[in-house]
Formats: structure tokens, sequence, C-alpha cells
């Protein structure tokens, strides 16, 4: 039974039992409907969606040689699958089915019998017109690669990865420092429970690295990414290191060797120096140093050293290296590329780089952290503890100049710092906020706990930083100058020390990685979730997920179980293994493209690609959801959805208006 | 700012061909995509050149276009070569080249642009009447007015008769006889202008004044035109009177240079009426014209390339049945435009507005 | 043949997406809401499908008037095929307006899947705007 066969259209008016007819008169519009080209059989019955109903279109099917159905009835959304399988058990192919809606549509909202009768055959007749266009349709599987790629290597890519792996599957995990463990790796303590970030954050960094299921690629980069769901063709960057990584044995000596000692540490925040060969920080993993080509006598300044090649007994340096390339062929990809704080550089009112005792949170954080520059003692550049510190909010967050969202998180650790600051150095600490935000599990009570402790909280935007001073005394320090929207006073502070609660920003480099993967970025840059309440760990480019702060500022809880959440959608995928593709989706006739891109542009999922041999566009039938919207962007209408075609909406038209 | 230089022949058409000859022989370039006399006709047709001795036809003032050459000059840059190309072209067909840059037809990697100041360009009879009637009719068209009149209608409302977007501009108005000018709209053009060691100029005063008075002819014709023709289509039924005599021949499609699609929708399955609609139609109406596309046709023309119809009037041109094609065309466009706040031509960089919606706006990404 | 301006039954395609306005149109139905019998609905997956060629041909073959139905700005199921119907609906409002058609004839709506009510006052009142305008200029001659 091809298109080819001349149609013969069966109809089924449904009575729906009392639901559709008394109020449309059934038998008329069948006897109606007889009457339309190509309809060979049209009847009326009780219940269409009962195994009677069904078993007549089925046998109409077998005995009549339809080959083309219209069920008049409910709304498609109810029992569209239904009929379809009943045509598909006769035999048919399932798309040959077209239904009317004259139950929701009709029966039900219209109140003159009438009107309700020649309303119902308009729409069955605009059934009739459509099916007669029908074309056979038909899904496909793909199987899919039971592996995954995951692209950052913080809190919520170790998450990921480990969740994934811990399922069974290949985790590959590509970090472009040279060490996993991104910003949770600076902090000394984490609100609100106040644990020790590197108790709680060292083990799951070794877990990640002897995960038999995990292969780690520290610094490197995404460099391609091709294919779709189920089967994408990834190359990675492995940027050279020098150090060989099978040999080293990470004991260390070359970079106590080193004599380029003047580096700044970006892991420090440029508050101390590290040597050209070096690790990021003492728990890094892998716990194999890089050559920093730029600082190093040897790569950078063509002069002579070699340094740590004499003292290294394993041979491990190697100043040959070059960037290597691997293929990988991944079932789903999970994106977990985080953040990067604001930069107050520019935002001259707070003195940021003019003010030495000026520090941002990040800095602060490695100021607190054993392993920072003053081995975790908050003190001044000039050695001295702080008497009087001020933290100030929302810097660069909440401001239409700058960043116009809350970033989330910068309440919950300036509160995390004045305890510590309480704690560590007793000094008096001012917290400068416009809203204290502590939604979530123990956050207000934190709140509390710091207000207890004696913080003094000033509900006001600071207006400036200054070294001048209003007292002689206070000669030396800094006045931090806000008003107080409480008690509508301007409030002077001479403080010793400033801690600017930056906000945050999407990752240097996301914009790249949105190219690569196709995924878009909201207005601030952010990773686009396919759905923001329904489907928030989904990209629009099915089989790429999202984990972490790369979707929007968030904190460690929120990131973990949003992490948890990307590696089970990635999961579910591979453990289904096969991905079936809609029928209802575009082609693209390649003789009638002219390869104007117009479709490819409104494209949201990135689904069509250009064939530049041949200067056409192609549907990968992987990616495309059926929107439409290339077709109605394609003037030739090279382009179109299958079961939504030009001749079939037009038919539809066409017959209502007949 | 520009640089200017000039050359004088004994002819502007020999002016011209001093200056773009240069531009091969001297390396320049490595073809000349140019409109040209062809042993056969008096009628200059887009001519590739890659050769200056064989440019001695070149005749790209004359007041002819028998093409929109934009298509033509999409053929030769449909993708880049390697090889130089200079597109000398109106400014009619610069705007649609561009719109065909958006549209990936073609490219502007290695292209100059050397655009032609246009006074309008006549019907390819009435050119060729005066072609037999005196020999070198571009030199009488640039300093005879009444000649000038006998420029197309839609020429007649063309207010933007000045190239933009050209590396080079070749201009005549307020220009001594047999003398050509050569601005430079782009570093490019002012490096060729150097090489090509054209007598530096300055740009003539007068030129200004002869300048704005051409636009507001232009522009109170145009303004005649729209109102005239809105009037006439501001009713289906009188739309209907206006394309009566429409055959669907598709010549106004196929002369447009803005429809660039390979196949037509029309031509496509897509409309054909099928016998039995058509049947139950005229039994319903009592009679059906066919072919019954013809409206649709036009409309759906409309609806793709309103937003890019760049004035040039070829469809009217073209027009077996002599239906006010670009009238209808430029007229609704206008309006589309409008909407839009879209000019075609204006920028390469300039979305195509379909493609521009809100939210991509707002996310500033890459187009 | 001019029919007299109570007995004129205007003729109304509704060209709605899946998701939101078709889903709410059902919930009209399940709920009851009464409205005029004179809308045929066109299910599309998403108004960033509708090809301005239905709409055309709609007033062409003599609708009265076409409605477009999709989901709220955010809501689309496709992420944005409503925003980029919009912007197209732009130029097609100039256009029909050109050759005659009042601009009203032609409305787009966001109604969500859970706005049974709205829909129903969409619909009656898209109607009565109809009915007020009375028939389409393209009725009575022959267009298409
Ligand atoms: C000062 C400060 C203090 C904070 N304190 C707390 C706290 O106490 N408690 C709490 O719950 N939250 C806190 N947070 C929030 C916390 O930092 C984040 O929730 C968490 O770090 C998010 O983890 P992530 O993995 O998403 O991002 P990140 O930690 O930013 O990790 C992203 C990783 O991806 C890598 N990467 C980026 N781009 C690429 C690329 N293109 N290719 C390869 N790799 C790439 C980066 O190098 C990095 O390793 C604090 C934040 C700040 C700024
Ligand atoms: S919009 Fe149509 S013609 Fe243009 S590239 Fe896409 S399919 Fe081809
Ligand atoms: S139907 Fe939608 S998802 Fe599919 S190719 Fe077209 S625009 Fe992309
Ligand atoms: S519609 Fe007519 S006037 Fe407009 S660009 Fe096309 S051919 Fe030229
Ligand atoms: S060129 Fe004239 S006759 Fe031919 S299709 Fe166009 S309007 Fe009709
Ligand atoms: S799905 Fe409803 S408008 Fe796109």
């Amino acid at each position: 039974m091809t298109t080819q066969n001349k149609p013969r259209i069966g109809v089924y008016i449904c009575h729906c039992g009392m639901n559709i007819a008394p109020k449309v008169d059934v038998e008329e519009v069948a006897r109606s409907i007889q009457t339309l080209d190509h309809v060979t059989v049209a009847r009326d019955y009780k219940f269409m969606c009962s195994n009677p109903g069904q078993d007549m279109i089925i046998n109409d099917i077998k005995e009549l040689g339809l080959n083309r159905v219209v069920v008049a009835s409910c709304s498609p959304r109810m029992h569209e699958k239904t009929f379809r399988n009943a045509v598909k058990t006769a035999g048919l192919n399932p798309y040959y089915f077209q239904m009317a809606n004259i139950r929701e549509q009709v029966s039900w909202v219209t109140k003159d019998s009438q009107e309700a009768t020649e309303k119902a055959k308009s729409l069955v007749a605009a059934a009739v017109g459509r099916v007669f266009f029908h074309q056979p349709l038909e899904t496909r599987e793909v199987s899919v690669t039971k592996s995954v790629l995951v692209i950052g290597g913080g809190i919520a890519g170790m998450q990921a990865a480990l969740t994934s792996a811990n399922a069974g599957y290949e985790v590959y995990l590509v970090e472009r420092e040279p060490s996993i463990g991104g910003h949770m790796a600076k902090f000394d303590k984490t609100f609100p429970t106040l644990d020790c970030a590197a108790c709680i954050m060292t083990p799951k960094m070794v877990d990640v690295l002897q995960h038999p299921g995990i292969t780690l690629y520290t610094w490197s980069e995404v460099h391609k990414v091709e294919g779709f769901i189920g089967n994408f063709e990834v190359t990675i960057k492995k940027n050279p290191r020098y150090v060989d990584e099978k040999k080293c044995t990470g004991c260390g000596t070359c970079m106590q060797k080193c004599p380029t000692k003047k580096v700044v540490s970006e892991f420090n925040e440029g508050l101390s120096f590290r040597t050209a060969i070096y690790t990021p920080f003492p728990q890094a993993v892998p716990n194999v140093p890089v050559i920093d080509a730029d600082h190093c006598r040897v790569l950078g300044q063509n002069k002579k050293c070699g340094v740590c090649v004499k003292f290294c007994e394993t041979k491990a340096i190697d100043f040959e290296q070059k960037p290597e390339f691997v293929t990988l062929t991944v079932g789903a990809i999970i994106t977990a590329t985080g953040f990067q704080a604001v930069n107050p550089s520019g935002m001259e009112q707070y003195g940021y780089g003019r003010f030495p005792e000026v520090y941002t949170s990040l800095e602060f954080e490695r100021l607190n952290n054993a392993t920072g520059p003053t081995s975790g003692k908050v003190v001044m550049k000039n050695g001295k503890v702080p008497e009087r510190v001020a933290i100030v909010h929302c810097v660069g967050s909440r401001d239409t100049r700058h960043k116009k969202y809350c970033s989330r998180v910068c309440c919950m650790y300036s509160m995390k710092f004045a305890h510590l600051l309480r704690e560590k150095t007793g000094a008096e600490v001012w917290e400068f906020y416009i809203d204290i935000r502590s939604p979530g599990k123990l956050y207000e009570e934190f709140y509390n706990r710091v207000q207890e402790e004696g913080v003094r909280f000033i509900r006001g935007r600071v207006a400036e930083i200054t070294d001048i001073v209003d007292d002689a005394t206070d000669e030396g320090r800094l006045t931090v100058i806000a008003e107080s929207t409480l008690t509508r006073r301007t409030v002077r502070v001479p403080v010793d020390m400033v801690v600017l609660s930056v906000g945050l920003e999407p990752a240097r480099g996301s914009e790249d990685i949105g190219r690569l993967l196709g995924v878009s970025r909201d207005g601030d840059g952010w990773f686009n979730e396919l759905h923001a309440k329904l489907a928030p760990v989904a990209t629009p480019i099915s089989g790429i997920f999202l984990a972490g702060c790369c979707q929007g500022p968030k904190d460690i809880p929120d990131t973990v179980a949003q992490s948890m959440g990307a590696a089970g959608e990635a999961i579910a995928l591979l453990a289904k293994g096969i991905v079936t593709t809609q029928a209802e989706i575009s082609r693209i006739d390649p003789d009638l493209c002219s390869g104007c891109k117009s479709c490819i542009e409104s494209c949201s999922y990135s689904a069509i690609r250009f064939d530049e041999a041949r200067k056409v566009a192609v549907v990968n039938e992987a990616l495309c959801m059926g929107c439409g919207s290339c077709a109605a962007a394609c003037p030739s209408s090279a382009a179109g959805v299958k079961h939504f075609t030009d001749q079939q909406v037009m038919g539809e038209i066409e017959s209502i208006l007949l | 700012m520009s640089v200017y230089a000039m050359v004088k022949d004994t002819s502007v058409t020999e002016a011209v061909k001093a200056a773009l000859t240069k531009l091969i022989s001297q390396d320049l370039v490595d073809a000349v995509l140019v409109a040209a006399k062809s042993p056969y006709s008096a009628l200059p047709m887009p001519t590739l050149f890659a050769n200056a001795e064989a440019m001695d036809g070149i005749d790209p003032l004359a007041p002819a276009a028998p093409f929109n050459a934009a298509r033509q000059a999409a053929t030769v840059s449909r993708q880049a070569t390697g090889k130089r190309l200079a597109l000398v072209l109106r400014p009619c067909e610069i705007r649609a080249l561009i719109e065909l840059v958006k549209l990936n037809q073609c490219t502007l990697e290695n292209v100059v642009l050397i655009g032609i100041e246009c006074l309008g360009r006549m019907e390819n009879e009435v050119f060729l009447r005066h072609a037999a009637a005196q020999g070198d009719v571009t030199a009488e068209f640039l300093k005879n007015t009444s000649l000038q009149d006998d420029i197309t209608r839609t020429c007649k409302m063309c207010e933007q008769f000045e190239p933009a977007h050209a590396d080079i501009v070749m201009s005549t108005l307020g220009m001594a006889e047999n003398s050509v000018l050569f601005a430079s709209g782009s570093e490019t053009g002012e490096a060729l202008l150097k090489e090509l060691g054209l007598s530096p100029a300055e740009k003539p005063a007068e030129r200004e004044t002869v300048t704005k008075q051409l636009l507001e002819k232009r522009a109170a014709f145009k303004k005649e035109v729209f109102a005239e023709t809105s009037e006439k289509i501001n009713s289906i039924e009188k739309f209907e009177e206006m394309i009566g005599t429409c055959l669907n021949c598709y010549n106004c499609r196929q002369a447009c240079p803005v429809c660039y699609c390979k196949e037509c929708v029309f031509l496509t399955d897509v409309f054909s009426a099928r016998p039995e609609t058509l049947l139950r139609r005229a039994q319903k109406r009592g009679s059906v014209k066919l072919p019954t596309d013809t409206s649709m046709f036009h409309l759906t023309r409309l609806s793709h390339i309103a937003h890019a119809c760049v004035g040039c009037g070829q469809c009217s041109s073209v027009c077996p049945s002599n239906i006010p094609v670009a009238d209808i065309f430029t007229t609704v466009a206008a309006q589309v435009q409008a909407r839009y706040d879209y000019v075609p031509g204006r920028d390469v960089q300039e979305p195509i507005p379909y493609l521009m919606f809100e939210e991509k706006q707002k996310s500033g990404e890459p187009k | 043949m001019v029919k007299s301006m109570s007995d004129f039954q205007p003729k109304i395609i509704a060209l709605v997406c899946n998701w939101c306005t078709y889903t709410a149109a059902d919930l009209a139905g399940t709920s009851r809401l009464s409205y005029p019998a004179n809308i045929r609905m066109i299910r599309m997956m998403c108004t960033g499908m509708i090809d301005p060629k239905y709409i055309l041909k709609a007033f062409l073959d003599g609708a009265d008037g076409v409605f477009i139905g999709g989901c709220h700005p955010g809501d689309c199921h496709y992420i944005n095929g409503n925003l980029k119907f919009k912007k197209r609906m732009a130029g097609m409002e100039a256009i029909i307006k050109q050759f005659g058609f009042d601009e009203n004839r032609l409305r787009l709506r966001w109604i969500g899947a859970s706005e049974g009510p709205e829909f129903q006052h969409n619909m009656t009142d898209f109607i009565q705007t109809i009915q007020d305008m009375g028939p389409s200029p393209a009725q009575g001659i022959m267009v298409l």
C-alpha cells in the first residue's frame, strides 16, 4: 500500500458516548463526509477508542483496502497514539492517519447543535484534505557510545565524573589547569557548616585520579566537537607539560631547584610567587608539575639552564614535548566550566589595586588558607593583624552598570569571612550589604550565628573607599563611606583591611566552549538550560548537559546536586543504549536548497550543518526536534518538517475554506 | 575620508576604459566583470575580462542594463577562487549583491567593488533605438538631459544613485566633459587609486548642488509613485485588476536579483492544484480562473523578498504584460523595510530581519 | 452578493501550537467554556513553523480572519519559535494591510497551556472583532 496507490480514505466519527453525539449530529457528518473525494467509507460509532471501534478500522483497512484513516473524536493529545497503533496493526504506516478534534473543540464548547454539526463537518473535511497528502514515515534508532566527556574539573566536573564512572561508564575529564579542583580548592572553610574545604575536597580529587573508569586530561582543552547525541567525536588538545606524566614521581625536587622563583602565582591570586616549573598547590591532582614555558629560562628565554633536568632522578623533564591531540567518541557531554570572579579593577570607588589593603574575596580565601601565601594567618601586607575589617557585599553584582543579577554566594561567603575573622583575629568586622540573602538549609541560622558573634551589619551600598581619614589617629587606615539605608545617615568607618565580595561571571573561554558545542548562552553569558524549570540540566543540544556554575551562580551544595543530576541524565541516556529519532523532523531537499543558510541561522538546536562541497544545508536527524523554524525560514520550501509539509497544512486550510 | 582622482580622455567611456584596463595590465586584479558591448549587439552585457586588450567594448556608464548584474556578479564570486576580482556595478546591483552575500550566495573575499554613479538605465528597446540613431549613447546621455528623461520609471524614482560600499566610485555628475571622477570608498580603494597612478583631483564644487537637485527630483517622483501605487492596490480586488494580465511566466522572479532560490517554490508541486479541488471550487463558485496561484505567487514573493527589494525595476522591465511589477514591489517593500528598520544593501553585517529575533538580539549571539 | 451583517458567519482559521494554545483549547473544552463556532483550528507543532504562505493562502482562500496562538515568550517548547514568528508577523501585517486586508484580521496571541479561560475569551473577542469588521474583501471575488 504505497503513496502511488489512489487514496482510499476511511473516516470514523465517534459519538464518545453522550459526549459528542447528541450535540453533533454524527450521522449527518458521516453522510456529508461520504460525498468527499477519495472517501471510501464514513461511519459513526459509539466509542471509537474501544476495542470494537479499533477493530472496525482494522477490518476496513483489510477488507476495503483503505490506505488512509481519519478519526473524528477527542483531542489527538488524548488518543492519536491509540489510533496510530490500530492503523499500524492493520499493516498500514501509522502516519497515514489524521484526527479531527470534535469533542474538546466542538461538542464541549459549542452551544448550538446545528453550528456544532457544521463545525464538525468542516474539521473532518480538513482532516480528509490533509490525510490525502500524508506520507509514510519511519523512526530510526541509533546506538549510543557508553562514555561521557566532562569539561571542567571543579567540584561540579569531579562529581559528575565520579557519579557517571560509578555507574560503570567510561569517563573522560578535561581540565585546562594543571590540576583539578577548581575554585573550591582555593578555599579554607566552606559555609554554612565550616567544613574544611581541603578535608572534603582532597579525597574526592584522589578518587577521581584513582577511579579506573576516569581518564583525566589536565592542562588540556577541548579542541573540536563533532557528531551528535550518542556519538560525539571529540578532539582533546593536551598542552605540553614538558614533564612526562608517566615518569614523574611527584617528588618536587625540580620545583625546589628551579632558579626562576619570581613568577606570580595564579592560584594564590597574585599574593605570592612560584617557580617556572610548578604545581599550583601542594595537593594538586595529578601531582605532576608543568613548566610555564613563558617564564622558563630554556623554553621562554632561550637561555641555558636545565637545572630541573639535572636534578630529576627519573628523567621526566622533556623540553621537546609538543601539543598532542587525542580523539574520543562519547555518548554524552557534561559541561562544568564554572565561573570566574568579577574583576573589581574598573570600579574606581573601591580603590582595588590602588590601596594594598583592599582584597578581593578570592585573595582573602587564600590569606585564610593554610597552604596560602601567609600560611593561613590573616595579616596585612605589613605583617600586622588587622583590628577592624570591612566586608563589602555585591561588588559588581545587582548593579546595572556591571552584573544585574545576584551572585548568590557572596552574602554567605562574606559572613563566612566575618566568622573566620572574628575567630582568627578577634578583629571588629563591619559588613556592608544591600540585602542579606540566606535561603538554604542552615543558612539563616549561620547569619544569626554571625550576628551573635558581634559582626556589625550596615545596610547600604559602599559609596567610596578612601585613604583620607577623619581622625589623625587613624592615619594609614582606610575609610569606608556608605549611606545606611536604615538610619538614613552616612557612615564613615576607619578600617585596616577591606574585602570586596565580588560577584561571579562565566569562566573565560565559555563563549568558545559554547560555540564548539553549539550550546547557546544567555544575555549574561551563562549556558542556557533547555527549560528553566523542567529541564535545568539539559541543554537545547540533545546529549549535552550542564553541571555547576557554568549554568549560573550557585553554591557548592547546589553545584553538587546539579552535577549528580547531569550525570543522572547522561547515565539514563547511556543505559538505554539507543536514541530513537522522532519521525516528525525536518528534511532538506538538496535539489531545492540554494544554500542560503537561513535555516541554519534559525535552528535553535544547531541541527543543520552546511555541506560545503554540495553547498546545501543538511539536517542532522539526531539533533532535530521538529520545531519547523527552518521550514518557515526557507523560501524555496527546501526545508520542511515531515508530517507538517506545506501541502499538508495548506490542504487542511483549503478544505476548510472550500 | 575619500581620495579623488580624475581621468580625462576623448570620451567618458574612453576615460573609464583607460582606468579600468590598468587594473588588469598592472596586475592589480586577475579579472574584471564589467558591462560591455559584444560584437553582436550594442546592448552592454555583463562580461568577464581577464585580458586588458579584450576590454575595448566596455561601456559601464551606458544607460542600459539588461540584467541586474548582481546575479552575474554572484556567479563569478560564488566562492573564493584565490583570484582577485573587480566587479563594476551599479548601486542597485551592489545593494543586491550585499543581500546575496548575506544569503551565502557569494563572497566579497578578494573582490574589489567598483561602483558607478548611476543616472539611470533605459529599457532595452529604448536604448537600442538611440544606439541605432547615434553611435555613443553613453556620451550623449551624460550630457543631454532630455535623453535622461528616457530612463525607466523605476530609475526615475531611485534616490540611491550613489553607490554605497564600493571600494572605488566612478562618477560624472558635475564633472567637465569627457572626464570621470574616481573616489575611494575604502582603504582598498584608496590603495588601488594610488597604484593606478591617476592624477589626483579635488571634488568639483558643483557636484553637491547637481546631486542635490537630482535627489530632490527623484524623491518627489518616488513619493508620487508610492502614493499612486498604494492607492491602486489598496484592495485585493484592485490588485487583481492590476495583475489581471499576468501570465505566470515568472520572468519577474527570474529577473529579480534578490529572488535567489535555486528553484522557485511555485515551480514545485507545493502549489499544484488537484483536479478534484478545482472541480469542487468551480461547482461552488461557478467558475475558477486558471492558473489559480497568480496572486498567491506575487504575495508570496513579496513575503519572501519585500525586505530585500533593492528597487532595481528589472521585474517591470521583463514583464511581457507590462504590469508595473516594480511599482507594486517597491511600494510594499518600503513599508516592510520601514517596519523592520532594514535597508537592503546597507551593511553586510546587518542581519536579515527574519533571522534576527528578540532573544538573539538580547543575548548578543553572533548574528 | 452582499450578505447582511447579521447573517454574516465569519470563517476564521486559527494556526496554533500544539504545546500551549492547542492545549489551552482542549482545556477550554474539558472545562466546557463555550465560544462561537467560527474557529477552525489547525494544529502546528510551534508558531515558529508557520510559513507566511499559510496566512496568505488562508486570506486568499477567503478566510475572514487568521488567528495565531503560541506559547508565552520563554515558554515555547522549542525555546524561541514564537519569537521568530513574532518577527515575521510584522512584515506580514504590512503586506496584508497594503492589499486591503485590515491588519486586525490577523492576530497573534500568546495563550499558555493552562489558560483555558483566556483561550475562550480570545476566541470570543476575535470572532466579535471580525464580525464587526464584516466579510473579508477577498470574499465573493475570484482570487484563488
Ligand atoms: C570567594 C568565594 C567563596 C566561596 N565560598 C563558598 C563556600 O564557602 N561554600 C559554598 O558552598 N560555595 C562557596 N563558593 C561558591 C563555589 O565556589 C562554587 O559553588 C563552586 O566552586 C562551583 O563549582 P564549579 O565546578 O561549577 O566551578 P569552578 O570551581 O569554577 O570549576 C570550574 C573548573 O572548570 C575549569 N574550566 C573552565 N573552563 C574550562 C575549559 N574551557 N576547559 C577545561 N576546563 C575548564 C576551570 O579551570 C575549573 O577547574 C564561593 C565562591 C567564591 C567566589
Ligand atoms: S533555508 Fe532553504 S535554501 Fe536556504 S540553506 Fe536552508 S534549506 Fe537551503
Ligand atoms: S525543525 Fe527545528 S530543530 Fe529541526 S532542523 Fe529545523 S529548525 Fe532545527
Ligand atoms: S522586486 Fe523588482 S525592483 Fe525589487 S529587487 Fe526584485 S526585480 Fe528589483
Ligand atoms: S513577469 Fe509579468 S506576467 Fe510574468 S509572472 Fe511576473 S508579473 Fe506575471
Ligand atoms: S511551541 Fe508553542 S510557540 Fe513554540
